[in-house]
């Protein structure tokens, strides 16, 4: 009875010792990076600090929570928010499925090359931040891709109208009617500049020195001139200049997704897939069925990772389109950058910033956490 | 076992540490941006002064953009300022507390008189600087608003650079229907507008005497004058003058769409003569030497009901500036720096590059390309100049008038609206 | 019975528009994926004023000026030894550790776990961008506590001594420090499912936690180590601000701060942009085509369990 004890105390010793000298390097080299951080976080977040010397300097001292009381009424600071819980809900409900997808697919061969796909479909999340802007730029500028083909098009359309114009006119007639009509496809912001719209550009028609015989000519320029515009007017407007960045959002880290997936899928153990396929189930069953429960920690595990990273999105947006314009595609990580970094830091505003962004992560993952204890699986 | 690591790595370090220095170090946190003309030339130049002065450990740190105020931001709260660095006249950024906290000396009391009386009055004058003291040297004088104008172009299609508004009005049409823009102002960094061409308006329309009454609360935002010199701003984009779509143009993207002949006048600082000059490491220059004759530096044309005719928004450019509590040998080495750097050679050498045009009076040079030439020149026409509105206003409100004036290019806010929302902030000031 | 299993067919028709609608989503998400890559490389030898002019055209003529200027301006044969060093280094701290905590907290009950393991959950949720400026206060008080601790003990007379600020120690404790809470998470949900009776048989054979770590549950944990060396390595390679903080000199510098240079203000020289980028973009791309059987095997491997 005594060895047992014996034996008994020695082995919980052992284990004590295990647990910490595991544990403690760990948790020592976190601390040093983060503990102290966070508690001047917490502590800026209370104070009336100004800036300048922190410790030594002018003193300051703890004011309470006026901070987050100012942020509770700061509309940029809902906007803010809004705009995150798009990037959430693209990536919990986008990444996620999208990955699972794509990562079933390939893990059940139902494509081809799968090996190559989850190359490709992971490289955007290395690509740096900075390309990933000047692409943004490139194909959503008022000079871009996209606004090329849309100008182009346009043209085409107008240019095309202004010849069957001329046409129903019986050739190169100017008239009032026919610079009516002219007006009638024209741009309206070209029109608003003209005092006199039809006098005007009849004006600048019969002065322009153009003639029946360079027809081109005239249609060209006159194109140059009064054709519509597409110019991206989405990007300026609210909500709806989210919609390219979740898209982006959602072609960057899906790829994350699909290896964390597919790695835990191939765990399984192929027998039980296959005699479910025997027993007559189709791929939508084995999914929901088998792949998923035995899934669910995995899955509630990425959700948890996908809603802290995308309330701490940062380097992206930043990168495509700083916040703007007017600030429409902000999010918490770029206002709370603002504070600290630019023009005269408010390091106090900015860390109450960053611990609501810490209060509604933890809002959300415990919501996660509750919707997978009711709803999930039992792994093996 | 990994205590016994952690040890010997101590151990090792502190040895490594304790070695004595004999050269006087002198911490230098330098802004140099690599894609600006001349940085190659300006690295060598350093090298030359390390190797001349033996005595000093420069330990230079160069960084650029976020990077450079982030760091900076972090020596200030940690208390390590550097003991030289790039400042700004007023709160841009790290500058923000350098000069609103005073952390930086007076080089008026540092700087030897003689080197100091070569700089034009401008640049010395202590009301550009928030601290209200020369706390950095302004390397030049800039004037953010220069319009660059294709004379060329506006030559071949028969007409010519527009010398007031009605004339600038005039040129739409004639240049549309070519296909080219009338003024190209890129304003997807939002301070473009504002610095570049804004600035000059309320210098023209109202001078720098309403600014300092709203800041005085003697006026308001909302009085009808200002409001008026946004309205003109606004008919810039209803007359067609502006494009719209070049709100959402990015800042980098102007020089290529002036360059090719797509704009015929394009509005921007003068450090932006750069961007035209030839790249020594490859040769290429965006407007060959050889054709920067046919383009001319003018002033903004001539605004109907101006109070000031012909000026133009300029600021104390950056420069350096030495942290407040040097003292011995560490401020010796620290104004040896200084010196260096302001000295006739380093300044000439800038001026070549096309880095800035200094504000130093007593340079000539014979390497300038011909369009680098042309901005002494533009200077001289300028009358007045007048406050540059970010380096005149608190953040809080100038940051309201940015994105103010990329929603009135848009049309998505009055200027009524606009004026309100910076009255607003002004008030929140006290 | 269990010879070749029989595939049962689904519903063609289902089963067709779900490949091809696979096939498109793939596609587009792998041409956006490649074609900037492609764009990139063209561009990088085109001058800037060529692209200033045409933008997506092939270049008017090829140069190799970028390159070479933006290797020297940026100095990128140091940087980029010193990413090697900072990301295999940090990588490797940080799977060791958190694998030996994952270990620690899955296997060996502890009323301290859930505090301490909840703090590190709490640490997924924090950016480092609010924590910049904190944490270099932080080290330099370290360093400066440090500093005078070794003057008092006579070891040696240091102006500016530092044990964290401005080395390569101290960035690599940083890194794995700042990596350690997604890494500790995983690892530990990880190894939950390694079953317990693994760990008593060998604890009944006599073999002490360290050895049952060291032969055991580290190689078990190959394909959870991968998965958090594909999250770490690329964070690590990319990043910035951390170390743009805590590293002012040049010799310490890794390649990201080298290809912020390159991103001025006022102006771009985007030719040498482009070069400084895909300098920065090549080993990564390198490294994940390279060992990307290693990877799928890495990870398949820990199919089979014992």
């Amino acid at each position: 009875m005594e060895v047992v004890v014996a034996l008994t105390l020695r082995n919980n010793a052992e284990k004590r010792r295990a647990y910490w000298s595991f544990v403690t390097p760990a948790f020592f080299l976190y601390l040093l990076v983060f503990a102290f951080p966070i508690v001047i976080s917490i502590l800026l977040s209370l104070s009336d600090y100004n800036g300048g010397k922190m410790f030594g300097g002018t003193p300051w001292s703890i004011i309470g929570f006026q901070q987050y009381s100012k942020l509770f009424v700061d509309p940029s600071f809902w906007l803010a928010l809004k705009n995150n819980v798009y990037i959430v809900l693209i990536s919990v409900f986008g990444q996620l499925p999208l990955g699972f997808i794509l990562a079933y697919i390939i893990y059940r061969k139902i494509v081809k090359w799968g090996e190559g796909w989850q190359a490709v479909l992971y490289v955007p999340a290395i690509i740096s931040v900075i390309v990933l802007g000047i692409m943004w730029k490139l194909v959503f500028a008022s000079n871009g891709l996209i606004a090329d083909i849309e100008n182009h098009l346009l043209a085409t359309s107008f240019s095309n109208g202004l010849g069957s114009i001329l046409a129903g006119a019986g050739g190169f007639h100017i008239t009032d009617g026919v610079v009516q009509q002219i007006l009638k496809i024209s741009d309206p912001q070209v029109i608003a500049s003209f005092a006199n719209p039809v006098q005007d550009l009849k004006d600048l028609i019969l002065g322009g020195g153009y003639d029946a015989g360079h027809l081109d000519v005239f249609k060209t320029e006159m194109t140059n001139l009064l054709a519509p515009k597409w110019s991206p007017d989405f990007m300026s407007k609210q909500d709806v200049a989210m919609i390219p960045i979740m898209f982006v959002t959602l072609w960057c880290w899906t790829g994350m997704y699909l290896i964390l997936f597919l790695a835990n899928m191939q765990k399984i153990d192929s027998q039980i897939i296959e005699a479910a396929r025997i027993d007559g189930a189709n791929e939508l069953q084995v999914m929901s069925r088998v792949i998923i429960p035995s899934l669910s920690g995995v899955l509630a595990n990425a959700a948890i990772l996908c809603i802290a990273g995308s309330l701490n999105t940062f380097a992206l947006i930043w990168a495509m389109t700083a916040g703007g314009p007017m600030n429409i595609t902000q999010v918490l990580a770029i206002y709370m950058y603002q504070n600290a970094f630019i023009g005269a830091p408010n390091f106090p505003l900015a860390n109450a910033i960053s611990m609501a962004i810490v209060v509604f992560s933890l809002l959300l993952i415990a919501l996660t956490m509750y919707v997978e204890k009711k709803f999930g699986g039992k792994e093996e | 076992m990994k205590k016994l690591a952690f040890v010997v790595g101590l151990l090792a370090l502190i040895i490594a540490g304790a070695t004595a220095q004999d050269k006087v170090p002198v911490k230098f946190l330098y802004y140099a941006d690599a894609t600006q003309a001349g940085y190659a030339e300006d690295m060598a130049n350093w090298d030359k002064f390390k190797a001349a002065n033996p005595g000093i450990d420069l330990q230079m740190e160069i960084l650029v953009n976020q990077p450079y105020h982030q760091k900076l931001s972090a020596y200030i709260s940690a208390g390590q300022i550097p003991d030289i660095m790039t400042v700004w006249p007023t709160t841009r950024d790290s500058s923000a507390l350098l000069q609103g906290q005073k952390l930086l000396k007076d080089l008026k009391k540092v700087l030897p008189a003689d080197l100091l009386s070569k700089f034009s009055a401008s640049a010395l004058d202590v009301k550009q600087q928030t601290s209200g003291q020369i706390s950095e040297l302004p390397q030049s004088f800039t004037y953010t608003t220069t319009v660059y104008a294709n004379a060329g172009l506006l030559k071949s299609l028969g007409l010519k650079v527009p010398t007031n508004y009605a004339e600038l009005k005039a040129l739409v049409p004639k240049l549309k229907v070519k296909g080219i823009q009338t003024l190209l102002l890129p304003d997807a960094d939002k301070w473009p507008a504002q610095s570049c061409l804004f600035s000059t308006i309320s210098g023209r329309l109202l001078g720098d005497e309403f600014i300092d009454a709203v800041k005085a609360h003697k006026a308001k935002f909302t009085d009808k004058s200002f409001v008026g010199a946004l309205a003109f701003y606004q008919q810039l984009y209803t007359d067609g003058v502006i494009d719209k779509a070049d709100v959402n143009l990015g800042y980098g993207d102007g020089p290529g769409i002036f360059a090719s002949g797509k704009a015929a006048l394009f509005v921007d600082g003068d450090w932006r003569v750069g961007a035209y000059l030839t790249d020594k490491s490859t040769g290429k220059a965006l407007i060959d030497p050889a054709a920067q004759k046919d383009f001319e530096l003018v002033n903004f044309p001539a605004i109907p009901g101006e109070k000031n005719k012909n000026s133009a928004s300029a600021i104390a450019g950056v420069g350096l500036g030495i942290n407040k509590d040097l003292t011995g040998a560490k401020l010796e080495a620290a104004k040896k720096v200084l010196e260096f750097y302001y000295s006739k050679e380093t300044m000439t050498m800038k001026w070549e590059t096309g880095a800035f045009v200094p504000a130093r009076t007593d340079l000539s040079s014979t390497k300038l390309e011909p369009l680098a030439v042309k901005l002494p020149a533009y200077y001289k026409t300028v009358v007045k100049t007048t406050y540059v509105l970010d380096g005149a206003l608190d953040p809080s409100v100038f940051n309201i008038l940015n994105d103010g004036l990329q929603a009135i290019g848009l049309g998505v806010k009055t200027p009524a609206d606009v004026a309100a929302e910076m009255q607003k902030a002004q008030d929140a000031l006290k | 019975m269990s010879d070749s299993p029989r595939q049962i067919k689904a519903n063609p028709l289902w089963g067709f528009l779900g490949k091809t609608a696979a096939y498109i989503v793939m596609g587009v998400f792998a041409f956006m994926t490649i074609y900037p890559i492609i764009w990139l490389c063209i561009n990088s030898f085109k001058t800037t004023p060529d692209y200033m002019l045409d933008k997506v055209g092939l270049p008017p003529t090829w140069v190799l000026a970028n390159y070479v200027g933006a290797w020297t301006i940026g100095s990128f044969d140091k940087l980029i030894g010193n990413s090697i060093l900072y990301t295999l280094a940090g990588a490797a701290g940080i799977i060791f550790f958190s694998v030996l905590a994952g270990f620690g907290f899955a296997k060996i009950r502890s009323r301290a776990t859930a505090p301490i393991y909840g703090t590190f959950v709490i640490g997924i949720l924090l950016s480092i961008t609010s924590l910049m400026v904190p944490i270099f206060l932080e080290i330099s008080q370290i360093d400066r506590l440090l500093g005078d601790l070794v003057q008092n003990l006579g070891w040696g007379k240091t102006t500016d001594f530092h044990l964290f600020y401005n080395t390569q120690f101290g960035m690599i404790l940083i890194y794995i420090g700042s990596g350690l809470p997604i890494a500790v998470y995983l690892c530990t949900e990880y190894i939950k499912s390694i079953p317990d009776s693994l760990v008593e048989a060998a604890r009944i054979d006599g073999a002490g936690y360290f050895r049952i770590f060291w032969r055991i549950v580290l190689p078990m944990a190959a394909p959870i180590a991968t998965t958090v060396a594909i999250i770490t390595v690329p964070n690590i390679w990319n990043e910035f601000a951390l170390i743009n903080i805590v590293v002012s000199d040049n010799n310490l510098k890794s390649l990201p701060l080298g290809i912020m240079r390159f991103n001025g203000t006022m102006s771009t020289d985007y030719g040498k942009q482009f070069a400084a980028l895909v300098i920065g973009l090549a080993p990564m791309l390198i490294f994940y085509i390279a060992f990307r059987k290693q990877i799928t095997n890495g990870v398949a491997g820990g199919a089979v369990k014992g």
